[in-house]
């Protein structure tokens, strides 16, 4: 029994010619940034640079052409995502369309739905959010009570969702509703598009404890919502679900949050670093760089048009246990006024008080691991 | 993967379900010569196999599966890097050792050691890293021999060296890099051993009425285990893969740096998983677990190849880290950087 096998990273033409692009982009239009602007960077909004990022053909690559896409290989886009990534370019705006918000209309939408969002999407001027979590269905999805009933209109749609990232500057909320009456668990929910400016809808900021402004509560008071606004068949929202939910797991994001910092723990330690740091530094460009193979691994099959659903939990729960221990770890290799007005105290500072996050977002560590036991066997 | 390293890998599982892992030396050693096992990485036109460094990963993993004390990867290596160093074949066995000291004086006669030579005394010739280039020497000219043992029981041997012929020559690699790509390999066999029998433990023992492997903490534990055997395993091969590129020095420290903190999780959790059973001598887990913590310290530990990391990444510095991390992956660039600095061998 081979706990991982590596699959071969076959992205089509000049990869180094694809990489020279995005940086000299990345040249040209990354607003200057601060190591801990930089950090989390896919956590930053930006409009000017998404609209320029999309105009360069950087959004909605792999999405066909058809539909205002680059008809471009998956690989080529990881390649792409890991080079804004790494660089800390702040592609928050989009970012959720681009990885799930698309790719649940090309794989369940309507063909309406296609031609009359995926275009504005990849141009960078459609923005969608997650509805899923609920204040009482956070790891137990499968709990939500947000209801739709059918109306004369289409739906009405009453409740509640929460830590809707980026809501407060999305057009649209992808909804994940009880539209079964009576139904229990998985079984009777429905995915809608719901347009956030709509009567009855209201979005609330949620600040985090580093005064940062990502969550909201939305609230939905019997909104009005046609049917060509449902999003696949009815009563088939769970299966819709888990497939975004296992999209919203792999990618590069999910170990580099924490880069910024490591590398100005590099340039602080200079070329004659103390064992310490030397050590240390050691330590996690080992981790790092073990993680991107299983990273690529992982999207090399998804490539392939595999499910590889417990190398990609694997590859998650890894990797956001080594960005959430990154600042730590550094923290405790270095003499630092942590309220000093330096890059490197700064990103610290920020990362220390974010880092939590990392185990809790896109699938929280216990909920990861149960899904790895049952993978082998243990359930 | 090709049908002739399904071959490979079926003729090693094969030899090694056949061996008994306490037989001594000269008992067991003569099956695996039969196939020549040895010959993995030696060119098709030199009667080798013709295999490369992924095949190597994939037959040292199941060695280490097998938690296998025969030399089998230090047989192979011992061979390939004789060719290498352009010494001629030997009909003997040729095993590496990771270190060796001393001093080749005027007339080409070596004083020194080989130390921590794994079944150094019963093999024919020992091939180790001396002073920058790769030196074999014949065994029975070692004026003394020191058996010893790693923590798991397997021979590691000194040999004594006082004026003795010493073959050198220069090869690519070092056998110190080889040495480390090979317990890698060992390491991510042995964890996926350790890992499976963990499994099926945890889903047999029953107590307070359920198979242990019920209880979330012992799931949550396991799942662990599992990411790093997985990081081992694809490391590993990707070091594997790399070295069949060119230079792989960096890609090898990482992958047997990372290979070593997954032996130290995964020893104590299949321990834990095991319970007062796994602790004996009689139940199989030792062979694995007592290994994990030997290989790790061997052809290099912890502080050793963070250190190597470490330094050669500062050296290059923070601007260039992403660049050089992405290179050394496209596979058409070119492996070494630019200007040269901060190899590692």
């Amino acid at each position: 029994m081979q706990t991982f096998s590596i699959r071969r990273f076959k992205a089509p033409g000049d990869v180094a010619a694809l990489r020279a692009g995005v940086r000299a982009f990345l040249t040209a239009h990354q607003p200057p940034a601060d190591a801990a602007r930089r950090a989390n960077s896919w956590a930053v909004t930006d409009l000017g640079f998404t609209r320029a990022l999309a105009k360069a053909g950087y959004v909605g690559m792999v999405w066909p052409k058809t539909y205002g896409g680059g008809g471009r290989h998956p690989l080529e886009r990881y390649i792409v995502l890991e080079e804004l990534l790494a660089a800390g370019a702040p592609v928050g705006m989009h970012w959720i369309a681009d990885r799930q918000g698309g790719p649940l209309l090309l794989r369940y939408g309507s063909e309406q739905q296609r031609e009359r969002y995926l275009p504005a999407m990849a141009r960078g001027e459609l923005f969608t959010c997650i509805g899923m979590s609920e204040p009482g269905s956070g790891s137990d999805l499968a709990s939500v009570r947000t209801r739709g009933r059918r109306s004369d209109e289409g739906w009405r749609i009453s409740g509640q969702k929460v830590w809707t990232t980026n809501a407060h500057n999305s057009h649209f909320m992808i909804a994940l509703v009880r539209t079964g009456e009576g139904s229990q668990r998985q079984e009777g929910l429905t995915q809608f598009l719901i347009d956030l400016s709509l009567p009855g809808v209201s979005v609330r900021p949620i600040i985090d404890l580093a005064g940062g402004h990502d969550f909201n509560e939305v609230f939905l008071d019997e909104v009005i919502v046609s049917d060509d606004m449902r999003v696949g068949e009815e009563g088939a929202g769970w299966k819709q679900v888990t497939a975004e939910l296992s999209l919203e797991r792999s990618g590069p994001e999910r170990y580099l949050s924490s880069l910024a910092l490591l590398l100005e723990f590099i340039r602080v330690s200079g070329y004659g670093p103390s064992e310490t740091a030397r050590a240390l530094i050691g330590k996690l460009t080992a981790e790092l760089w073990t993680l991107r193979q299983m990273s690529m691994s992982t999207a090399a099959k998804l490539a392939d048009g595999e499910e590889p659903a417990l190398e990609a939990a694997i590859v998650k729960d890894l990797g956001n246990s080594f960005e959430q221990e990154l600042p730590r770890a550094i923290q405790a290799a270095s003499d630092v006024d942590l309220s000093a007005d330096t890059d490197f105290a700064r990103a610290m500072a920020l990362l220390l008080q974010v880092s939590p996050s990392f185990s809790l977002r896109g699938g929280t560590r216990e909920i990861l691991r149960g899904i790895i036991a049952r993978g082998l066997g243990l359930r | 993967m090709s049908e002739q390293q399904a071959l490979l890998l079926e003729t090693t599982e094969r030899v090694l379900a056949a061996t008994a892992r306490d037989a001594p030396f000269a008992e067991a050693w003569p099956a695996i010569a039969e196939v020549q096992l040895d010959l993995l990485l030696m060119p098709e036109q030199d009667g080798g196999f013709g295999g490369d460094w992924e095949d190597f990963f994939a037959v040292a993993r199941i060695v280490g599966a097998h938690a296998t004390s025969l030399p089998i990867g230090e047989a192979i290596l011992g061979r390939c890097l004789s060719g290498l160093g352009g010494f001629a074949p030997t009909a003997g066995t040729v095993l590496v050792a990771p270190q060796s000291a001393g001093e080749v004086d005027a007339t080409g006669r070596f004083s020194g050691q080989v130390k921590t030579a794994p079944w150094g005394s019963d093999s024919g010739h020992v091939v180790a890293d001396l002073a920058g280039r790769i030196a074999r020497m014949r065994v029975s000219h070692a004026k003394r021999v020191e058996r010893g043992v790693n923590p798991a029981g397997e021979a590691r041997d000194t040999l004594v060296f006082d004026g003795a012929p010493i073959e050198q020559g220069e090869a690519p690699v070092s056998v110190w890099a080889c040495g480390a790509l090979l317990r890698t390999a060992q390491i991510a066999g042995a964890l996926d051993a350790a890992l499976a029998l963990s499994i099926a433990y945890a889903n047999e023992r029953q107590q307070f009425g359920k198979p242990i492997g019920k209880f979330q903490a012992v799931q949550q534990s396991l799942a662990v285990f599992a990411e790093e055997a997985a990081a081992v395993n694809c490391g590993g091969q990707a070091a594997a893969r790399a070295a069949m590129r060119g230079e792989a020095g960096f890609e090898i420290a990482a992958a047997k740096l990372r290979a070593n903190a997954a032996a130290g999780v995964g020893a104590a959790v299949a321990h834990q998983v095991h319970g007062a059973i796994g602790f004996t001598q009689e139940h199989a887990l030792h062979h694995f677990t007592r290994r994990l913590a030997a290989w790790r310290s061997e052809f290099g530990g912890d502080a050793h190849w963070a250190g190597v990391l470490g330094a050669a990444v500062c050296a290059r510095g923070a601007d260039v880290f992403w660049a050089d991390l992405a290179r050394r992956s496209d596979v058409e660039c070119q492996a070494l950087s630019a200007d040269g600095r901060a190899r590692i061998d």
